[in-house]
Order: C-alpha cells, then structure tokens, then sequence
C-alpha cells in the first residue's frame, strides 16, 4: 500500500502569470515564496510554498503527495506500474522546480496527473498573509473523478486513504487525522475541483466573504457549514476559473479502529446545514468548465 | 439617594394594527411561542418568563419597555428616585397588571418619552418553552432605543436607574445593567421608539440558518449577518412587521471589572467588525471607511 504521509501542493497552469499572483496575493492572502522566470510559488504555512503557477495551459494541474522515503517512493513506482500506471520519475530539473528532492508522477484512474514527493523543501522564515486572512496553511483539495466508486477503491487500496464520509457515491477521504484532505467530485474529466486552505476562525471566513463580495469575486457557495466535517466555509472563483475555499473548524478523527464513514444523500443540506445552496444551480456538482 | 436597580428587560409590549399579521409574523419567522392573552392583545414568549412581548391592537408608536425591579420593596423607592428627577410616574391599575402578567408596576417614561415599566413579579411559566420553528431562541437578549434627547435618557438610564455605560460608537451609548456587555443600547435619532428586538440564539450556527431562512422567504436583512464590534456578539437584523427590526444574535461578551467605556468613531467597521453595513435604517447607516 502506498503511505501518502501529507498533502504537499498543487501546480497550475495560468496564461497570466501575473493575475494569478495579484489575485494569490491581495484576494487569497497568501505570500509569494520564491518565483523564477516562468513559474511563481506562493506559501501559505510554513512550507517553501503550497501552491505553484507556471506560464502555460490552465488545464496543466496536479497535485503532490509526500511520501516518507526514496525506497518507499521506488516501491510506490513499482506497484502502480504493475497496476498498469505509467509512472515518470522526476529529472533533476523537475525537482527542484518543485523544491523536492526526488518524485515520480502518474495517472489516477480519472486521469488526474498525481505526484508523489520525497523531502519537499520547508521555509526557515515564518508565513506572512497579505492580507488579514488568518490562513493557517493549505488543507485539502476537491478531485474531479469520472467513476467516484472505482476511484475511491484507487485511493482506499492501492494508496492509504481512508473513508470518511460519504456523500451519495462521493467520498471524502482522509490520510491523516483530519477529517478529510481528498474530496472527490463527479465530474466529466480530470481535474482539481477545489484549493482549500485552512483560516483560524469563523471571523476569519465571514470578513473575506464581505471583503471578497467587495472586489466582486464571484462567491459561489456560503459562507456555509459542512455537516460531513462540520467546517465553515466560504467558496469562490479565482483564477482561470479555480474554486479556491477557506474552512475552519474541520473536525479530526481519531478513532481510526472504529470508526464508521457516515451515508449523507446527495442534496444541497448534506453539503451545507446552514441552507446556503451553489450559486447557479440547486446542487453542488461543479459547474461546466470553459 | 441610590439608583433604582434593574434586574432585567423584562418584556415589550408592541403596537400593531394588525395583530394577527403580527402575530404570524411572530411565530412562523421569529420562531416565539404564542400564549393566552386577555382582551384582544397576542402573547408571545421565547423562554421561562411567561411572555416577552405582547402584540396590542393599536398604532405602532403605541409602545412600552418592561423593566424588572428586584421585589415590591423597590416600588417605592423607585417612585421617589423619578418624582424627584421630576419625570412623570404612576402605579398601573389592576388591568394594566394584567394584561402585562405582573404583580405590581409604575409607569414612567424615558427622557424621549418612551414608555418604560417598572414591574415587580413578573409572571413566569410552568412549561417549557416550545418554539414555532427551530430558530434557536433562548431568551431575550435585549433591545435597541431610539433617542431624541441623549443627555435626558443617559440622566434616566445612569442616574436614576444603575445601568452603566459599556462602550460608544459615536453617540450610539451602549448600556449595561449585568454581566453582558449591554442590554439596552441608545441609537441618536429624530424621533422616538423601540429600534430593535434582540432575541438570543443558541449558536452561530443558528445565526446563519436564520440568514439562510429569511433569504428563502425574500424577507428583508437589514444588516448582517456581522459580528457587534464593541459587545462580540453576532447579529442579524432584519424587518419586522411594524416598525421595529428584530435581531437574532449569540456571543456578546461579559466585559471583565474596571472596563471603561471606549470610544469608536462612526464607520461601519465600529458596528460590524466583519464588513456588513446598513444602508436602511438611518440610525445604522455611518459612513463606510
């Protein structure tokens, strides 16, 4: 079984490199880590960076796991090539472009482009927001999946990912004790669905959907609150159409012997108990992308 | 002489022209539990108290604020503290205790000439409180009055009776008579009234299912959801049937002993701490940043 140990970062795309930072910084609040000529890193804890732009097509996403050693990494590549993944190992280049020592890259079922990272670099100098968000740190992400049964058993047997809750077929899967760090989507292709990052209070949620709703960047659901993780949350648009979501509060399970994932059916109050619903339609399915 | 000591708002008593409306109103939206009434009046309750507002036929300005005196034994001696500030004061007869569910009162009035009652024993319930719809009510939490002279009512609220000032957003008085940062707050204005009904509710969680409900049933939010700048607590203010805008809220603050009051200046930011602002009613409406 591959241990995925933590959630590391997600790599996009953007045609507008410099959007996408101005957006990163004076919307989302997070700081720029380091940036070279085509690409831009920027921090939201204290990792060397959380989230990555590089100039290029916006439908270029992926998401890295960390996993604990290089034998582990090898054994990793291993099975998922016997499991009949293609598997591309990291050139020195590609590492250091994404501040690890050494990764391999693969298809999830879906399709998504998943990396798996050994020894991604932390930052000696503490985060600091640019704006008064109260970002604690990149959380979790929403994972688009076109067969969310067949996907949850990639994840559940060939990685360690633990069922959480469930919402209809949709899983929410966690790798550690926090309640959930992959949420699948149903969707029509590949693709990352959400960026979540953490926020220290529900101050903190409900001062960005006003300072938000302020600069018009389009709120698409909440501010609400998950009865699956009982986290509050707020969703909005940013760049090339990426939702990006602050939570608080999600609940930790600890209990990893007994517990049980709930059944929650799919329907607006199994996604938010407060009653908020999608913005555009009845339902949270993600909405068609450009 | 010492102040007249207050133990609680105690219950509010509404004028309304049409009172079944309001009474609907009441409790399909605000969640209150209608109680039986005497002569025409709808009594409502959100708690143990036997009610916390009475609905009476006639027009909205014709409204009182019921104010609990600890026992009888401070009757007189609040009757003397307002005689001799020279505000009007005189017993209510035997229907007007009734019809208020009390066992003794005064009826005074403010320095804007709201009128206030002092009541002893008031009544409470031998049931539980079962709510209209699960909004989450606990209690009262206070109320918001408007005010025509603000040296007057300050002279009522802090010299005559022992509420205390807690915090100002510029003339806006927040008044304190317990633990919680306020109870009554002082709103300048160009005319009298009951501003606001603050109901307590048992969670944030039940402020924004609240938001979430009135926006479903297209009924106007007046302000919030947002959190209270000076007290902590968080809010959402919405129309009422009359004139008065009802508020649930949850979280105010007890501020510790030895507080003074702070100053804020008049912006949004000094009422809603999250960035919601008020454009509708004109005591709430300060200038944005």
């Amino acid at each position: 079984m591959i241990e995925l140990k933590e959630i590391s970062y997600v790599r996009f795309g953007t045609p507008d490199l410099q959007m996408a930072e101005s957006f990163a910084t004076s919307c989302l609040g997070l700081e720029v880590g380091d940036r070279s000529k085509k690409s831009l890193y920027l921090r939201s804890d204290d990792r060397a960076h959380t989230l990555c732009y590089t100039e290029g097509n916006p439908e270029e996403q992926a998401v890295g796991f960390e996993v604990d050693s290089e034998e582990n990494l090898q054994a990793a590549a291993a099975t998922l090539e016997a499991l009949g993944h293609p598997v591309h190992s990291g050139t020195p280049a590609e590492c250091a472009a994404r501040m690890v020592k050494a990764f391999i890259g693969f298809k999830d079922p879906t399709g998504n482009s998943i990396e798996l990272v050994v020894r991604p670099a932390r930052s000696g100098r503490k985060f600091f927001p640019t704006r008064d968000i109260g970002i604690t740190g990149f959380s979790h992400i929403g994972l688009f999946t076109t067969n969310p049964v067949r996907d949850e058993k990639f994840w559940t047997q060939v990685c360690n990912a633990r069922v959480s809750d469930r919402i209809g077929d949709i899983s929410l899967m966690r790798i550690t004790a926090i309640h959930h760090t992959l949420a699948m989507a149903p969707g029509t292709k590949p693709g990352i669905q959400h960026v979540n990052h953490q926020v220290a209070s529900n101050d903190d949620v409900l001062r960005s959907f006003y300072f938000l709703s302020g600069r018009n960047v389009p709120i698409v659901f909440g501010p609400g609150r998950h009865p699956t993780s009982g986290a509050r949350f707020l969703y909005f648009t940013g760049p090339d159409g990426m939702t990006f979501e602050y939570s608080v509060g999600v609940d930790e399970i600890e209990d990893e012997e007994t517990h049980r994932p709930r059944s929650f059916g799919f329907e607006p109050s199994s996604i938010c108990m407060w009653g908020s619903k999608r913005v555009g339609q009845g339902i949270p399915v993600p909405a068609a992308r450009q | 002489m010492t102040n007249i000591p207050i133990v609680q708002v105690c219950y509010l008593r509404l004028g309304s022209p049409k009172v079944e409306e309001s009474a609907r109103f009441a409790t399909d939206v605000l969640g209150l539990q209608r109680v039986g009434a005497v002569e025409g009046d709808v009594a409502l309750r959100g708690d143990h108290l036997y009610h916390r507002i009475c609905l009476t036929e006639g027009p909205p300005e014709q409204q009182s604020i019921g104010l609990e005196l600890a026992d009888e034994a401070h009757i007189e001696p609040a009757r003397a503290v307002l005689q001799a500030a020279g505000f009007p004061v005189r017993d209510a007869d035997a229907n007007e205790c009734k019809r208020r569910y009390v066992r003794q009162a005064l009826i005074t009035q403010d320095g804007s000439g709201n009128v206030i009652d002092l009541v002893a024993r008031p009544a409470h319930s031998g049931r539980r409180y079962f709510p209209s719809r699960d909004a989450g009510i606990t209690g009262l939490q206070g109320i918001g009055l408007r005010s025509t002279d603000l040296a007057k009512d300050l002279l009522f609220w802090t010299k005559l009776l022992d509420a205390r000032i807690s915090d100002r957003v510029g003339e806006i008085t927040y008044l304190r008579i317990d633990e919680r940062h306020h109870r009554i707050a002082l709103y300048p204005s160009g005319r009298k009234g009951v501003m606001e009904i603050a109901l307590d509710v048992e969670s944030f969680d039940c402020i924004m299912q609240s938001n979430y409900f009135l926006r479903e049933r297209q009924l106007k939010i007046l302000h919030g959801p947002g959190r209270e700048t000076a007290s902590g607590q968080v809010f959402i203010r919405f129309q009422g049937p009359e004139d008065c805008l009802f508020s649930y809220v949850h979280g105010m603050r007890e501020p510790r002993a030895g507080e003074r009051p702070r100053q804020f200046s008049s912006k949004a930011e000094s009422l809603c701490a999250w960035g919601s602002e008020c454009a509708d009613v004109p005591e709430l409406s300060v200038p944005v940043t």
